[in-house]
């Protein structure tokens, strides 16, 4: 190791002496790591919030619900107000001069303001 | 912001007693570490890990939290990017917690055999138990800790303030977080999670967003937005409109306000060397060292040609003297005369002098009318030798007959030759009186000649361009062209189809199982057929028009300054208007903010920018409220007046008064509204929890390792923190 990298101490020790169990103990070399981690998703199913009272809160219950209010409509360009929208490319755009623009634009740029927006055509 | 993070190891470990406890807040962006009853933690560092090899021993090492970029070169970074263990704001990667634990642990300063003092940490709102459980299971089994509290952030938060008396005891915690928005409603001190209310946006997606805008907008400058560079531009220019439609149009019609608003980053840029144009002097110094260079070379081409014609003269008089000789020596005697010098005969050598004699006049350099004379002269000799040819064949034998066939043929085919040259000429000629009147056109009135010009160039390339796209693509063309080459099926053009047609009948037509073609000559016409039904109607007039296209083409680079010829481009769409080559100058390497400033933040408040379908933060207060659903109106009204917002993501310019105006749009009209902003928004979550560890009454919130085995998964499921005491 560098002296300046010992130095800052950047690297994290592998032994501690506060610890039960070291890391390399726990998780020998060769093994797979942490690939039986769930995720959240899976984590929120293995829960089974539907077996408790819907009254008391829990992770699910509290999310927000879809928003009341009109959907601004910005330019996916430009950020003005948007009223036009262009079917073949499906961007919303602010005037004329931004239509050129969208209609320039490569089909790689398409896709990822689409995809700001969450909007893009996942193909899975 | 500058690099707020600081992982001191701390040296005073020993001093504490076994009875502080240590109080972690755990959050998405930041982990903070320090002990109870301070105002700050002790050490501080981003929540995230990586592993990578080590250039030059090449074992995986593990580095936590954020450091100096200029270190972490002896490290191969490539496969390791940074990880965190939150998956949203809960916990699940138990590997990475334990590594950021160690750290933390590490440079609080601790070295005993196992962590020997009770632990308060934070965790979300309404956390999952199976999260909770392997959390607690991770402190107790692998640190030995004796005792472990959670607790809600937000909640140490509102506490805090409402100590210091900035929110009253009933409100509303509005706390905007790394990766999520959580709206909490607080009734005497207490969190009513019944009326908690969560949206998945925060400051990671603002500056997310904030980094595909402008590596979108500025797609050669994408290797200079790292996430952390465009977290720092976040936090330096980012802030919220009071509406958004009014400051857009601002920004459209390019108002002076606009201007100014606008910041711009000028990236590291240095302009190229300017050439300054060579002095007089060196113009002249280069000028004398190519006449120098000319002179040179015409004096060697002198000396060789007079060298040349000197050798042609000693050779020509020395063929003259043997002449003279031969013409004295006998006929009989003049073979072996002659073995000396190598000629056999003396027509060799009268017909050798005739060519030296040539070459000399051709190397002295006469005129061309000359040579043509010789020529001529050749004509008329050569016409000479055709006597026969007059004469009528019955006067003449056999031999003469065939003779004259000859002489006939020979005639004929030196007439030929005549014929073309002389219509050569004409056609120079003609072509000659064309360009002279062309001159003249053009003379008379340039601008619109080279208009003309420029016209009928455009029309031919059009129509060049479009019959080979037909050719090429069928008729499938249409703006957004991809470039794939021919399909199969119904896209081929008609003279393929054709092709296709003849070759399948040709191949399935012959009998039954015998495939017999080729056997017979005709066959074999089938290939002319195709060819000539390929090429032939579409090949002339193409020929035609890309001859004409050159012609003009070479036409107009002489004449218009302006021109520049569109190059073959072959089945892509035509660019609109050639891109002319300019030098970079400084504003290309400017990157300008302007309405990116405030479009990003306000996906706090419409989340349907981004794509997600939830309440922004105006909403979500209301949500809340309703969600307590109770009817007292007072209480409402002291849940309004009352609205502290804390959290990381609440400091830009100009949130308060946004989030004011729209919680008195859905609140009914009169009802007292007030927000407040944390003391620091940042760190008041730890400083809560700090203080609440340290009071007397907070053995009494925890559980202990027996309690966790005991009571099992349920009973921690319920476990809730009370944060009045």
């Amino acid at each position: 190791m560098e002296p300046e990298v010992i130095k800052a101490e950047l690297v994290l020790p592998t032994h501690l002496s506060f610890k039960r169990m070291q890391m390399y103990e726990k998780y020998p070399k060769g093994q797979a790591r942490g690939r039986h981690w769930k995720h959240l998703k899976q984590i929120l199913q293995a829960e089974n919030f539907q077996n408790y009272p819907p009254d008391e809160p829990n992770y699910v219950n509290i999310e927000s619900p879809p928003s009341m209010h009109p959907c601004k409509r910005i330019c996916d360009l430009t950020g003005f107000e948007a009223p036009y929208f262009d079917p073949r490319t499906n961007l919303r755009y602010a005037s004329a001069d931004v239509f050129k623009l969208v209609r320039s634009l490569p089909n790689e740029y398409v896709q990822r303001y689409l995809a700001l927006r969450n909007a893009a055509v996942v193909l899975k | 912001m500058p690099f707020i993070s600081q992982f001191h190891r701390q040296s005073d470990y020993n001093y504490f007693s076994s009875t502080t406890p240590i109080v972690i807040d755990n959050g998405a962006s930041y982990f903070r570490i320090g002990w109870a009853g301070e105002t700050d933690p002790r050490v501080i560092f981003r929540n995230i890990v990586q592993r990578p090899r080590h250039k030059a021993t090449g074992e995986t090492v593990t580095i936590v939290g954020d450091h100096d970029p200029a270190l972490l070169k002896y490290f191969d970074c490539t496969r390791s990017g940074p990880r965190s263990a939150f998956d949203s704001n809960v916990v699940y990667q138990f590997e990475i917690m334990e590594y950021i634990l160690d750290f933390g642990f590490d440079r609080l300063g601790a070295n005993g055999s196992q962590i020997d003092h009770p632990i308060l940490i934070t965790e979300c709102v309404c956390n999952p138990v199976q999260s909770r459980c392997k959390m607690a299971e991770l402190l107790f089994e692998t640190y030995g800790v004796p005792s472990v509290a959670f607790g809600v952030d937000a909640a140490f938060s509102y506490k805090y303030n409402q100590r210091h008396g900035i929110c009253d005891k009933d409100g509303l915690a509005i706390c905007p977080g790394f990766t999520t928005t959580h709206v909490i409603p607080f009734i005497d001190g207490e969190p009513v999670y019944k009326g908690c209310c969560r949206t998945n946006i925060g400051g990671f997606h603002v500056t997310d967003y904030l980094k595909q805008l402008l590596s979108l907008k500025y797609p050669h400058h994408m290797a200079r937005f790292t996430w952390e560079k465009v977290e720092d531009l976040k936090m330096e220019h980012c802030y919220i409109a009071p509406d958004y439609t009014s400051e857009a149009r601002l920004f459209q019609k390019g108002t002076k306000e606009a201007e100014d608003k606008t910041r711009c980053w000028q990236l590291p840029w240095v302009p190229p060397p300017v050439e300054e144009p060579p002095s007089e002097e060196e113009i002249a110094r280069k000028a004398a060292i190519k006449e120098r260079q000319g002179q040179r070379l015409r004096e060697m081409a002198e000396a060789k040609r007079s060298s040349r014609i000197n050798e042609l003269e000693n050779q020509l008089r020395g063929m003259e003297f043997l002449l003279q000789q031969l013409e004295q020596v006998e006929e009989a005697e003049i073979p072996s005369f002659l073995k000396d010098t190598g000629y056999v005969s003396k027509q060799e050598i009268e017909s050798s002098l005739v060519k030296v004699t040539l070459s000399l006049r051709k190397a002295k350099g006469e005129p061309k009318a000359e040579q043509a004379e010789v020529e001529e002269k050749s004509d008329s000799s050569m016409n000479e030798k055709y006597p026969l040819v007059n004469i009528p064949d019955n006067m003449l034998t056999p031999e003469q007959i065939k003779e004259k066939r000859r002489q006939l043929f020979l005639k004929t085919t030196s007439d030929g030759r005549q014929r073309a040259k002389q219509k050569r000429q004409e056609e120079e000629l003609e072509r000659e009186r064309k360009n002279q009147l062309d001159e003249e056109k053009r003379l008379e009135n340039p601008e619109l000649y080279l208009e003309q010009m420029r016209v009928k160039y455009k029309e031919l390339s059009e129509k060049v361009e479009q019959r080979k796209r037909l050719k090429a693509n069928g008729n499938h063309s249409n703006g957004n062209n991809v470039p794939g080459g021919v399909g199969r099926g119904e896209r081929l053009n008609a003279a393929q189809r054709e092709r296709m047609r003849l070759l399948t009948t040709a191949a399935f037509d012959r009998g039954k199982g015998e495939d017999t073609f080729g056997a017979k000559d005709e066959d074999w016409q089938l290939y002319k057929l195709m060819s000539k039904d390929n090429d032939d109607d579409d090949d002339e007039g193409l020929d035609e028009d890309e001859v004409e296209l050159a012609q003009i083409s070479s036409r107009l680079q002489e004449i218009d300054p302006a021109f520049v010829p569109k190059l073959d481009v072959g089945p892509s769409q035509p660019a609109p208007e050639i891109p002319r080559f300019r030098p970079l100058t400084k504003e290309d390497f400017q990157i300008l903010l302007g309405v990116e400033r405030f479009r990003c933040p306000e996906i706090l408040f419409h989340p349907n920018l981004v794509g997600i379908d939830q309440a922004g933060l105006d909403e979500m207060a209301g949500v809340s409220i309703r969600r307590l659903s109770t009817k007292d109106q007072d209480l409402e009204e002291r849940l309004t007046s009352s609205i502290l917002m804390t959290g990381g993501s609440c400091l830009y310019p100009g949130m308060s008064e946004r989030l004011e105006a729209g919680i008195r749009m859905i609140r009914p009209c009169g009802s007292p509204i007030k927000v407040v902003r944390a003391l620091d928004p940042i760190l008041d979550a730890w400083r809560g929890a700090s203080t609440y560890a340290a009071a007397l009454q907070f053995p009494q919130q925890t559980f202990s390792r027996m309690d966790y085995y005991e009571k099992g998964e349920d009973w921690l499921r319920r476990y809730q923190f009370c944060y009045t005491l």
